[in-house]
């Protein structure tokens, strides 16, 4: 039963959404600059929230949730059939195609934290935090891998401008404002009892994420 | 081990320079000039993530840093000698080298001749067991590393 103008993206997953924006913007703008102390702080921010938005896709309000919009490909199928019919309506939440979007997106993320936890530079002096369990050369294998997700990461935020563009145009469907305001078509029945346990989570939630990724920046060295 | 390499690295040096003054010598192929100096390079690369590893610890290893310098400063003065003509990125052998090596070739041997500079003091600093020259001078010669890397080598 979607409603319209009620909360269709919880305050954390518009945060998530926006920091992430500004993130990978300053992680590529620091690594082409080789700040490197910078671009070490921007990657362990990412992890952080790379953390956080799987946990709260457990528990958080029910469009945030991968229950919610992880759908097979019968569905996913029939969602992109529909996309041509007169009889569309948007569904709530992320539709199905957008949730697969959403899993590659994270995917190539935690790929591209990763590799660059474990990767060293070609001088052997700057390297990510727990590259000292690997070789040289096993790091530059890593480094090597950041580069190419680096690629598949831009290919995939051209794919999802795009889609937001073709829903904009052609579909005549506003998906930016509610990433903003937050205001958009919901699922409403499982919301009020999201609600009332949710500041509780989400404390909670932020001091597991922030101890996680302390631990894993300091290459579990505490 | 120390010793077999830059034993190794004086024959490449030797080997270079028969080959340059004797025509009748055999020449070394661009592929095993630029294998040997990725080799090299790979080494001191190796020799400067050891130094890191200790570094960062509460109490560095004396004999791995020491080990780690002099392969380094081993090392450094034969790299300058294996970028002869015909080694860059024209010779459609993969490498990162780029073009202006040879074209401002005065500027990349004043950068090779100051790594072989930096390293040499990296030797003798470890030597001397100060913590923080130590530490300062293991950034100058990484710092000549990446120096010379962001002119003359692909950000890749």
């Amino acid at each position: 039963m979607p409603k319209v103008n009620a909360q269709a993206w919880d305050l954390p997953i518009r945060l998530f959404h926006w920091l992430l924006v500004a993130l990978m913007g300053f992680s590529w703008w620091s690594g082409e600059q080789h700040l490197m102390d910078w671009h070490r702080r921007s990657g362990y921010a990412i992890l952080g929230l790379l953390l956080f938005r799987l946990y709260w896709g457990f528990v958080g309000s029910p469009t945030a949730r991968f229950s919610q919009f992880v759908r097979g490909p019968r569905a996913t199928l029939a969602y992109v059939r529909s996309l041509n019919t007169p009889a569309y309506r948007a569904p709530p939440g992320h539709n199905p195609l957008g949730g697969w979007s959403v899993l590659a997106i994270l995917a190539a993320l935690l790929m591209m934290v990763t590799a660059g936890l474990f990767a060293v530079d070609v001088d052997g002096l700057e390297s990510g935090p727990l590259s000292d369990y690997l070789s040289f050369d096993q790091g530059r294998s890593a480094a090597h891998l950041h580069g190419y997700v680096f690629k598949l990461l831009l290919a995939l935020t051209v794919l999802h401008v795009a889609a937001i563009l073709f829903y904009l145009v052609r579909m005549r469907q506003n998906l930016i404002t509610p990433m903003i305001t937050g205001r958009g078509q919901t699922i409403v029945a499982e919301a009020a009892e999201t609600t009332t346990a949710y500041p509780m989570r989400l404390i909670g939630g932020i001091v597991i994420v922030t101890i996680c990724t302390y631990a894993i920046a300091r290459g579990f060295r505490l | 081990m120390i010793q077999a390499r830059s034993l190794h690295t004086t024959l490449i040096i030797a080997v270079l320079a028969l080959t340059g003054t004797m025509a009748a010598a055999p020449a070394p192929t661009p592929e095993s000039v630029i294998d040997a100096r990725h080799a090299g390079f790979k080494k001191m690369g190796g020799a400067m993530k050891a130094m890191k590893e200790q570094l960062q610890t509460d109490a560095p290893s004396k004999p791995i840093l020491a080990a780690s310098a002099q392969i380094i400063a081993a090392t450094a003065p034969g790299q300058a000698k294996l970028f002869p003509a015909g080694t860059g990125p024209a010779s459609g052998i993969k490498t990162d080298a780029l073009a202006n090596i040879w074209t401002d070739r005065a500027n990349f041997d004043a950068q090779m001749a100051k790594l072989a500079v930096e390293s040499g003091k990296l030797v003798t600093v470890v030597a001397s067991g100060d913590m923080t020259a130590i530490n300062a001078q293991y950034k100058a010669t990484g710092a000549t590393c990446g120096g010379c890397h962001r002119v003359f080598r692909a950000d890749t």
